[in-house]
């Protein structure tokens, strides 16, 4: 095993790299970070958050928007010679972006870090963190490869990322690609510290604001914790069995139908005496072509508020009707581990939403 | 006063075969208003909240407007047509239920419906049209009683307790009659769908062969009792429960999703019903919604207006099995089964 004496994370303060951080400093006390860090405030946070660990990390103030990633020239050549491995962790998730403004962060973000990487010399691994979703619209079995977009995409986030992955490929630096499925929550135990477009959406239905999903009770839904994709990508980044794989982060054939998942999220929101008054109808889990008509009607009547839900539902709904199971077999191969069942964490991921009131009584407290 | 007068009666009286006796609808007849809209017409003189367009790509085409007559003249018609009709016996006329337009405003034109409304808070709120209609008819010994808050399910919820007043009180016929109308300024719009002024009235009998009303089901769901704030909620709601109701009311019936030969609607956009057809799933069931272009949505009359057309139109045959199925905004969905 290489022991790289650098490396670089990019998105080192989001929930992925922030675990990445955590597992690699903690798993090699030889090992020092380079730390992206776009202002105080985020650096503050991930120092106090790492604790001990921080004294291993040095924040590097850039963006990987910028040219050079914005970093002082100073700096960028103090990373060029000592960067061993790279972790190109940051990332727009927001679905309802524009292709041109996801494309700016996602693409033109990893070719400034595809740039960076040529310049180090010293540089074992270029590990990019993608999605499983660069599958697009995709159904079947997905493999573990570049397996072209034939059927496109349901949003801009899942087409900038693919065309990132493609820049990767042809760097002609010794890469790893890791692709994540949806995040459900931190870890087994179901704590949510990021409130992201699932639990969004879970909360639209919660409220009864959206009485209908396309899809098929019996479609895989694959969702993961973001401590396994974390601790998949800290041992892959240093494992040189990895280099030119491409590999899924996923449930992969321990994911959960759609049908278990919602079913699940009606059971628990029963046990709310205020939500069972309400007597709020279980979500339909319909075809297609119905949840179609459902939403040109929506739009049609003008009802603005109804109208924004669905629209902020469909950059990312369209997909539980697009059946897919990731293959994880390479993944499995590397890490010598199976990935988590989702049955394992949807439970508690839906009990803390429910006794944090998705988040808002944690905001209200910091 | 335009009343519709069936030339094909007998389509509810025909003595087929002998089937199982029960509950029973006696005989249908409604009344529209002489006055008409057209959605255009309507958009122009802004009625409508959603524009022309979209109302006549969700199935309306136009509406009856009551310009000179009043509710009640509405109902009266209706009732006597169907006592007419049926020619039965009025003393054999146990019950009247009435709902829709409510107490003093049913004596009032569209265009007098706001100093009617103010009436209901003066001592004229106890003039009420369920009992002038006793009186009016002249079925003396009729125990008369009016429901209120129904909104759309008013008739079904009408005949669904005329149903079981004849069961369980020996009533052997009960007339059931709803007057709705639109005041002047109420606009002509509710939750997208086009509004119209409308009596009906029905006639239930206890032992009835045809037209037997097999089951019934309503969901209140009392949380949405504020409509304008929880808007959207109920927009959402509406589906799922709606699906729940329908398929309730089948299986009550004894029957199965495939049993069923129409759905038999209440006028609201045909968006709707594409949407509540697929979600529901009846293999071989036909929504019968050819009305809601040429009549538009009548509140409460409308499933029976629906049937008394399709029995007309001889495209429900005896036999047939049909789901009356309404939604009441406020909220109360409502399906009847009945054996043709």
């Amino acid at each position: 095993m290489i022991m790289p004496r650098m490396v670089l994370v990019t998105g080192a303060t989001g929930l992925v790299g922030e675990g990445v951080l955590r597992r690699m400093l903690g798993d090699d006390p030889a090992l020092e970070v380079f730390a992206l860090i776009r202002d105080d405030t985020s650096w503050a946070r991930l120092s106090r958050s790492l604790g001990a660990l921080a004294q291993r990390v040095v924040p590097v103030r850039g963006d990987i928007t910028l040219p050079g990633l914005g970093l002082e020239p100073l700096v960028r050549r103090r990373i060029e010679l000592q960067a061993a491995a790279i972790v190109h962790a940051a990332a727009d998730t927001t679905f309802s972006r524009t292709l041109e403004r996801a494309r700016a962060i996602n693409t033109a973000g990893t070719q400034n870090v595809i740039e960076l990487a040529a310049e180090c010399p010293r540089l074992d691994r270029l590990a990019f963190v993608s999605t499983a979703f660069v599958a697009g619209r995709a159904t079947g079995v997905v493999a573990e490869g570049d397996n072209g977009a034939p059927a496109g995409w349901v949003n801009a986030y899942e087409q900038s990322k693919y065309e990132a992955e493609a820049l990767v490929r042809s760097s002609g630096l010794p890469w790893t690609i890791m692709r994540s499925s949806t995040i459900a929550c931190r870890d087994i135990d179901g704590e949510v510290t990021q409130i992201n477009a699932v639990h969004r959406a879970l909360r639209i239905y919660h409220r009864g604001l959206a009485a209908m999903m396309p899809g098929d009770r019996d479609n895989p839904l694959d969702v993961v914790t973001a401590t396994f994709v974390s601790d998949a990508i800290a041992r892959l980044t240093l494992d040189p069995r990895a280099v030119g794989r491409t590999v899924h982060l996923c449930a992969g054939r321990n994911a959960l139908t759609l049908g278990e998942l919602v079913d699940t999220a009606y059971d628990v929101w029963a046990t709310e005496t205020a939500w069972r008054k309400r007597r709020v109808e279980r979500a339909m889990i319909t075809d297609p072509e119905t949840y179609r008509l459902f939403e040109i009607a929506v739009h049609q009547t003008g009802d603005p508020r109804l109208r924004a839900i669905l629209t902020s539902l469909s950059y990312f709904i369209p997909q539980l009707a697009l059946p897919k199971v990731f293959e994880t077999t390479a993944a499995e191969e590397l890490l010598g581990i199976e990935p988590p069942c989702s049955r394992e964490f949807w439970l508690p991921m839906l009990m803390h939403l429910q006794a944090t009131n998705w988040g808002h009584s944690t905001e209200k407290a910091a | 006063m335009i009343v519709r007068v069936s030339p094909n009666s007998k389509a509810m009286t025909r003595n087929d075969i002998p089937k199982q006796m029960g509950p029973a609808i006696a005989g249908i007849s409604y009344a529209f208003p002489n006055g008409s809209r057209t959605v255009a017409e309507l958009a122009g003189e802004a009625q409508l909240s959603s524009s022309a367009e979209t109302l006549e790509s969700f199935g309306f085409g136009s509406v009856h407007v009551a310009e000179t007559e009043t509710p009640y003249e509405l109902a009266l018609t209706a009732a006597r047509q169907v006592l007419a009709e049926t020619a039965v016996d009025p003393e054999s006329i146990g019950l009247i239920i009435y709902g829709g337009t409510p107490g003093s405003m049913s004596f009032a034109t569209a265009a007098d419906s706001e100093r009617a409304a103010r009436d209901l808070c003066t001592q004229s709120r106890f003039k009420y049209p369920a009992t002038r209609l006793q009186y009016d008819l002249d079925l003396p010994d009729a125990w008369t009683f009016a429901v209120d808050q129904l909104a759309c399910t008013t008739l079904l919820a009408a005949a669904r307790l005329a149903r079981s007043l004849c069961l369980t009180e020996g009533i052997e016929r009960a007339l059931c009659v709803s007057a709705e109308f639109f005041p002047v300024n109420a606009g002509r719009e509710a939750i997208f769908n086009c509004t119209s002024d409308a009596a009906c009235a029905v006639l239930i009998e206890r032992d009835g062969e045809r037209n037997r009303l097999v089951s019934a089901t309503t969901v209140t769901k009392g949380y949405y009792w504020d409509v304008d704030t929880l808007r959207d909620e109920i927009v959402a709601s509406y589906f799922p429960t709606a699906r729940h109701v329908l398929l309730k009311t089948i299986a009550d019936a004894g029957w199965a999703p495939g049993d069923v030969d129409w759905i038999i609607p209440h006028n609201v956009s045909t968006r709707s019903w594409e949407i509540l057809s697929s979600l529901v799933r009846l293999p071989k069931a036909r929504v019968f919604s050819e009305n809601i272009v040429r009549h538009g949505h009548t509140l409460a009359g409308d499933n029976f207006i629906n049937y008394r057309g399709a029995l007309d139109g001889g495209c429900i045959k005896p036999g047939q099995r049909v789901v009356m199925f309404s939604y009441g905004f406020g909220a109360h969905w409502t399906g009847v089964a009945v054996e043709a």
